[in-house]
């Protein structure tokens, strides 16, 4: 294995790298396990290194019925909207990355509009046109407010996936009598699959995030993960903010579990081959 | 999609018309045997959370078993502007709202009032409105109505304090001479730190002329400029040169991890703190004279509910004295209701708590004031 | 025909973009042109001379542009070097550290920033430490510029590393070990094999962390300091303590015109290397 040439230049380097990625991993880990510290202080008063240790504030949140509804609403329709997303926006990646039609470029800009325009302006507007439609308070009201903020990483994201595949591969595909949609399924869809993985992902953790939106739309009945987070960690006491947070991540550390081996270097493979 | 139109307005037309059947229904006689579900939209702090979810609206439905009670949980700030927005689109569209009852800040209110999304609150809907000083009701134009009220006092941790500051001008010099030991948080984000501002404020120009209803008018905000001045020379010696965190909450853990000694907070949440052990058992709370802004915390009815009914009886029944009580002992609050309808135990337990406390300053002089300070003051000038 | 069917498969998620996005933000634009209360004859730039016109949100506007480059430029510098780390080093080690730095991705934001907060605050984790340690005087590190650029890395990392890093795993090892074979040296090879063959993962990633980080809301608005302050937070303190609904549109608009010239600038250039391929 060649491949380490960039780090083989001497022991000292090397330690030197080793030294800085674990600073690194320092900066991302410390401040979770800080909160995790919290999560179980009873009191934690300077100049103490060491909380007292306490489970009272536990038994004060898990008191509280919002917190697994909420969670259960988010598990439910952020993955609703990253496969709705899924649904309409990777066959308009294909179509932006192979097909020429006019305005293409001028379309595929324009998607950058759903996250570059501030929605803080737009929700009196979105909000009248829901209830006109009867979205308000509901389900599909929820999923679709989630699905504007995964458009962008479920357009731009396949478009580079697509356009970065060999266009060789599907013209021979085609010569040897494949149709269309077999060349599409059977050739591109598993090349491009990593960089879709990738995309998806983003578009989940984009839906899952949302909370202004879905505090307009949601209320009362259907509210998130993030509209009850933004209400609970941040007017409570810090320990009970510790603990909601540590309860809250649940669901994200269960998906890292589960997609932990699509990060792995060696799945990610082709997404943007030349 | 113009073939599309007729079918959605159609749909939403017999929508609206099984809802206002159901609305006419419910009313009626029959209403007695489906409970209708009052849905309660409360800003606020956590005290408040728990002031509704656990002891109030159990204490309601109880009395009155036709009505369920569903206590949605927001934060200030952006939460209110979202549930704004919501009631305002509501009303763009056409449509009923589903905020029934709704706890903010007077800001809101007056956002949404020339936009006719309020009930105006008169004795007739709500008798019990008789026992609220008339002045309160005025201050949002019987848009709302308060039912409980507390104010903002000086924390002071004795451990390192000796001798508190007992008028606005002893703090100030105790300001100066100790750097980096106050700070109030960010008038955008809490009472406590507006109450600071609006008290340097009012030492220079006089309250009457921001307060009860007057007029607005922009260039009486000239008068503010000393106060400007002399809260950007106080930036210095603010904790960490200059530093204003984030909302009430966190003000009292800056006093709970002893990065300052003394700070505002409601005297409410400063109490409550104590009490659950969260504050140092050395902070003390008094108020400084001339006092600093109390508030009154209202509630409002939507325009647009469906169950104005229910409203209307969870608003009168939170004037009882009985509601009145509850907000006394599960979150040291004040009173909505004029003292005297109060019993006299309870005037006698809180006769050296309530001492008077400054008028909040009328919405929009309010909002300019918030403007004006991050312009003034924290933006340096 | 194949232009009317790319449209057609492209309909579906225009729509989308439509009537949730666009409409509405046409509608705010024609609140910002026209004159505000009370000033008739105005001009219909009025609203944005008074934005651009007040010190205050020009400080704004200019904070907001440097943070987010900073930001930006450290989240690169970190994240390319992990990236080639995690592409050209397979040990057991490196595949850890390949899910330690993921972990962000999966930290909804308002929690991270908690965290960064209890973890960064004077008398938080990190300085007790170092008080223990004999360290009095201690830099403030949130609740001002410093606070927000390290949490938006602290976030943005996993992004800027996978998408980088999916680009460089279809770099051939053949062609880096060829232009070994020829003599070139670690920085040669990155300059002028590794970076032009990764340069739409680049672009995308920069443009992305550009967009994401301009119009943050929560870690500015939780983790940054009074003032100055990013324009998240500034057109929400407009919209909802200072009863100035039109001034905050303004804001949204010109924020947007700034975002939109970076997403042009990707566009510009994605389209050149295009033409540029056979």
């Amino acid at each position: 294995m060649q491949a380490a040439w960039f780090l083989a230049v001497g022991g000292l380097r090397r330690a030197l790298g080793i030294g800085a990625l674990l600073a690194l991993a320092g900066f991302i880990l410390g401040p979770l396990a800080t909160l995790l510290v919290w999560a179980f202080a009873g009191a934690w008063l300077f100049p103490h290194l060491v909380p007292e240790f306490s489970l009272k504030w536990w038994v004060y949140v898990l008191g509280n019925a919002d917190v697994g509804k909420a969670i259960r609403m988010s598990v439910l329709s952020a993955p609703t909207a990253t496969l709705l997303s899924a649904l309409i926006c990777i066959p308009a990646a294909y179509a932006f990355a192979r097909l020429e039609f006019p305005g293409r470029r001028l379309l595929l800009l324009s998607f950058l509009s759903a996250n570059a325009f501030p929605k803080i302006g737009l929700y009196v507007s979105i909000a009248t046109l829901f209830y006109r439609l009867n979205l308000m308070d509901t389900f599909a009201g929820v999923v679709l407010i989630q699905l504007v903020n995964t458009l962008l990483f479920m357009i731009w994201i396949p478009t580079g996936t697509f356009r970065g595949i060999n266009i060789n591969l599907e013209e021979a595909a085609r010569d040897v009598g494949a149709g269309p949609l077999r060349t599409f399924f059977q050739i591109t869809l598993p090349i491009a699959m990593p960089g879709l993985i990738v995309a998806a992902l983003f578009a989940f953790i984009a839906a899952f995030d949302e909370a202004q939106g879905s505090l307009i739309v949601g209320t009362p009945n259907h509210i998130t993960m993030p509209v009850l987070m933004y209400a609970l960690v941040l007017s409570y006491p810090q320990p009970v903010g510790a603990v909601f947070s540590v309860l809250l991540s649940l669901p994200s550390v269960i998906l890292l579990l589960v997609t932990q081996r699509y990060l792995r270097a060696g799945y990610l493979a082709a997404g943007y081959s030349l | 999609m113009m073939s599309r139109k007729p079918p959605i307005r159609a749909v939403c037309a017999a929508l609206s018309l099984a809802l206002i059947a159901f609305v006419i229904g419910a009313a009626g006689p029959g209403a007695a045997q489906s409970p209708i579900t009052l849905n309660v939209y409360i800003n606020g702090d956590t005290n408040i959370f728990d002031l509704w979810n656990k002891t109030l609206l159990p204490a309601f439905t109880k009395r009155y078993p036709q009505y369920r009670a569903n206590f949605v949980p927001l934060l200030h700030g952006n939460g209110s502007q979202g549930v704004l927005d919501k009631i305002l689109a509501a009303k763009q569209a056409n449509k009923p709202t589903d905020v029934d009852l709704w706890e903010t800040d007077p800001t809101y209110v007056t956002q949404g009032a020339p936009n006719g999304l309020w009930v105006k609150l008169t004795t007739q809907l709500i008798p019990n409105l008789t026992r609220v000083p008339p002045d309160k009701l005025r201050a949002t134009d019987y848009y709302s109505m308060p039912y409980r009220g507390s104010s903002v006092v000086i924390a002071y941790n004795t451990a390192f304090v000796k001798t508190p500051p007992r008028t606005l001008d002893d703090l100030l010099a105790w300001i100066k001479a100790n750097p980096g030991k106050f700070t109030y948080c960010d008038p955008n984000t809490g009472g406590s730190g507006q109450a600071f501002m609006v008290a340097v404020v009012y030492k220079f120009a006089p309250m009457a002329q921001y307060t009860g209803g007057a007029p607005y008018d922009q260039a009486k905000e000239a008068a503010w400029d000393p106060a400007w001045q002399m809260l950007k020379g106080l930036e210095p010696a603010m904790y960490n040169n200059g530093f204003h965190p984030n909302g009430n909450v966190a003000v009292l853990q800056l006093l709970a991890q002893q990065n300052v000694y003394i700070a505002p907070v409601w005297s409410d949440m400063g109490t409550d703190y104590l009490k659950r052990g969260l504050l140092p058992k050395t902070v003390k709370l008094e108020q400084i004279t001339p006092p600093l802004f109390g508030g009154d915390s209202t509630v409002t009815a939507p325009a647009g509910s469906t169950h104005l009914e229910g409203t209307f009886t969870l608003l009168n029944w939170l004037l009882t004295p009985e509601a009145q009580q509850m907000v006394i002992t599960s979150v040291s609050g004040y009173p909505g209701v004029d003292w005297k309808y109060m019993p006299a135990s309870v005037r006698q337990q809180f006769a050296d708590v309530a001492k008077p406390y400054a008028p909040l300053p009328d919405s929009k002089y309010f909002a300019d004031m918030q403007r004006l300070w991050h312009e003034r003051v924290a933006g340096g000038g | 025909m194949r232009g009317v069917l790319g449209f057609a498969l492209v309909l579906p998620p225009l729509l989308v973009l439509v009537f949730l996005v666009i409409l509405p933000a046409i509608s705010a634009v024609i609140t910002t042109l026209t004159p505000a209360t009370g000033v008739v004859t105005a001009a219909p730039l009025a609203n944005y001379a008074e934005v651009l016109g007040t010190r205050t949100l020009r400080t704004d506007i200019v904070f907001t542009v440097i943070v987010t480059l900073v930001a930006v430029a450290m989240v690169f510098c970190l994240s390319y070097p992990l990236a080639l780390y995690l592409r050209f080093v397979r040990t057991r080690i490196a595949a850890l550290l390949g899910v330690v730095f993921m972990v962000p991705l999966f930290v909804p934001v308002v929690i991270a920033s908690f965290a960064m907060i209890t973890f960064l605050v004077g008398h938080g984790l990190v300085s007790t430490v170092l008080f223990r340690l004999g360290v009095e005087r201690f830099p403030r590190l949130v609740y001002n510029a410093t606070g927000i650029v390290l949490t938006e890395v602290w976030v943005s990392i996993p992004f800027a590393v996978l998408i980088l890093g999916a680009g460089l795993q279809a770099i051939d090892d053949a062609l880096i070990d060829s232009a070994r074979d020829v003599g070139a040296g670690p920085l040669r090879t990155f300059l002028a094999i590794i970076l032009p063959l990764n340069a739409t993962p680049t672009m995308i990633t920069l443009t992305l962390l550009f967009i994401a980080i301009f119009g943050s809301f929560t870690i500015p608005y939780l983790v940054g300091g009074n003032a100055p302050q990013m324009l998240g937070v500034t057109m929400t303190n407009y919209l909802t303590q200072y009863l100035r609904r039109t001034e905050s549109a303004t804001m949204a608009v010109i924020a947007f015109i700034i975002a939109s010239v970076i997403g042009i600038v990707y566009v510009a250039s994605v389209s050149r290397r295009e033409r540029a391929a056979p």
